[in-house]
């Protein structure tokens, strides 16, 4: 009687010494349904888009300051997406998950709807079709858009995380899409356009 | 208390020796014969330590479990289990080549789930197109990950509208008609094969998922800046260069 209590005893001891030992020393992995999980996932994909439009701006755009804007943006964001794929492969998750789009926010898009700030397909072919001055407005007035978006997204996973790469992150993501709508708002006067 | 019946004297009452030493003959006078009382089984800790061992044995093995999984091929894993889901990757690995090649391809796969394929990369961030797309380009987009929905032009249109609304806005899929595809619907990724015969078929939206970018073997190469014109011939190598192979 007493030794069974005694193993019992001893079980318990390593569980929890176990337990302490995996959450304490070893990095915490999000879950599928994380809040880190789901940004990585969907901003992966938020961002292809800017990837998208900035790096065809930049090939046609006349505007030197344009189409610097358009470099630094395409370069910067698809490095971020590898940034995020890395991390959703270290936390052993898949590329997807069954869920919908930012139903880690409590606002999940439907399908056929897009992420926030996303251009809808008339738009990217409007902007595929369109050149000179005309095309430079529409891609401020698209991008503009589109950051907004993200700045969106990048708010909800900052309120919902203590990750600190994430965090890292999503805050330099913030912090230069703020600036950049900036630059965009700029550009579009000089345009002698509006957003 | 009253103690009328114990369980030393119940029905023994006849002088029954019990045991070795007791009883009849050993001349120990008077002693009536100790039945020893079995204690009773202690319920409390074995439901406790039956507890304990369930708890322990699920979260180790939970995590076994998801560890083997993680660690598992691609297309072995279980986001990747689909029913009717044909895998090229191990069977036919020299279908699989990854070379940049100008010019029309055969494929041995119909539609073809991977090979030498064009220099150029057909568009691929949702994309739906309404004409055929040359194959050497898709295959290229399969390479960067993209899945690829084809689907015979007889379909219905309801069922055309309802694989492109899983298409539309989504990044690493395309959607192209396919002239004698065999079966009303057909989705590719690298080195894998899905055939269906409706829209409805709820594989589509587990393909897509388990497969839409995942299924790169070319990891960080994207969907955007490729062709977006339709036709069957694929682009031509850019003038005064050989293309280069691999990449």
């Amino acid at each position: 009687m007493a030794a069974f209590v005694a193993i019992l005893v001893g079980v318990l001891a390593l569980a929890v010494g176990f337990g302490t030992g995996v959450f304490v020393a070893e990095p915490r992995h999000p879950r599928d349904a994380s809040a880190e999980a789901g940004f990585a996932r969907d901003m992966s994909n938020h961002h292809g888009q800017a990837v998208s439009m900035a790096i065809e701006e930049y090939q046609a755009t006349a505007d030197p300051a344009l189409r610097q804007i358009a470099v630094d943006m395409a370069l910067t964001q698809q490095g971020q997406i590898g940034i995020m794929q890395t991390w959703l492969r270290t936390w052993g998750l898949e590329a997807n998950s069954g869920d919908r789009p930012m139903a880690w926010m409590g606002t999940p898009v439907a399908e056929g709807e897009l992420m926030p700030g996303m251009a809808n397909e008339a738009e990217r072919t409007k902007l595929r079709h369109a050149s000179g001055r005309e095309k430079d407005i529409l891609f401020c007035q698209l991008m503009l858009r589109h950051h907004l978006g993200g700045i969106h997204m990048v708010d909800g996973v900052l309120s919902r995380t203590q990750d600190e790469q994430v965090r890292e992150l999503a805050q330099s993501m913030k912090d230069a899409q703020q600036f950049e709508v900036g630059a965009l708002r700029k550009r579009l006067t000089a345009l002698g356009a509006t957003p | 208390m009253s103690s009328k019946t114990s369980p030393r004297s119940t029905g023994k009452s006849g002088g029954k020796s019990t045991g070795k030493g007791t009883g009849k003959g050993t001349g120990r006078p008077g002693r009536k014969p100790v039945k020893p009382i079995k204690p009773a089984l202690p319920w409390g800790m074995i439901t406790l330590g039956a507890i304990v061992a369930i708890v322990a044995a699920s979260i180790i093995g939970y995590g076994v479990y998801s560890v083997r999984d993680a660690g598992k091929p691609f297309g072995e894993r279980r986001a990747q289990q689909i029913d009717g889901l044909k895998s090229f990757r191990k069977s036919n690995p020299n279908d699989l080549g990854r070379n940049h090649v100008p010019g029309k391809q055969t494929y041995k796969q119909s539609p073809p789930v991977g090979g030498n394929h064009n220099l150029r990369w057909q568009n691929c961030e949702g994309d739906v197109y309404n004409a055929e797309i040359p194959k050497e380009q898709a295959v290229h987009s399969m390479e960067h990950g993209a899945v690829w929905v084809t689907y015979n032009p007889d379909l219905p249109k309801d069922q055309v509208d309802a694989l492109a609304k899983k298409v539309r806005g989504k990044d690493f899929t395309l959607m192209s008609p396919y002239p004698g595809l065999d079966k009303p619907i057909s989705l590719q990724a690298w080195g894998f094969q899905l055939k269906l015969d409706k829209a409805s078929d709820k594989r589509v939206a587990k393909f897509i998922s388990g497969f839409a970018r995942a299924a790169s073997v070319e990891p960080g190469a994207g969907c955007a800046a490729g062709e977006t014109a339709t036709g069957t011939e694929p682009a031509a190598a850019p003038q005064g260069q050989t293309p280069p192979t691999g990449g």
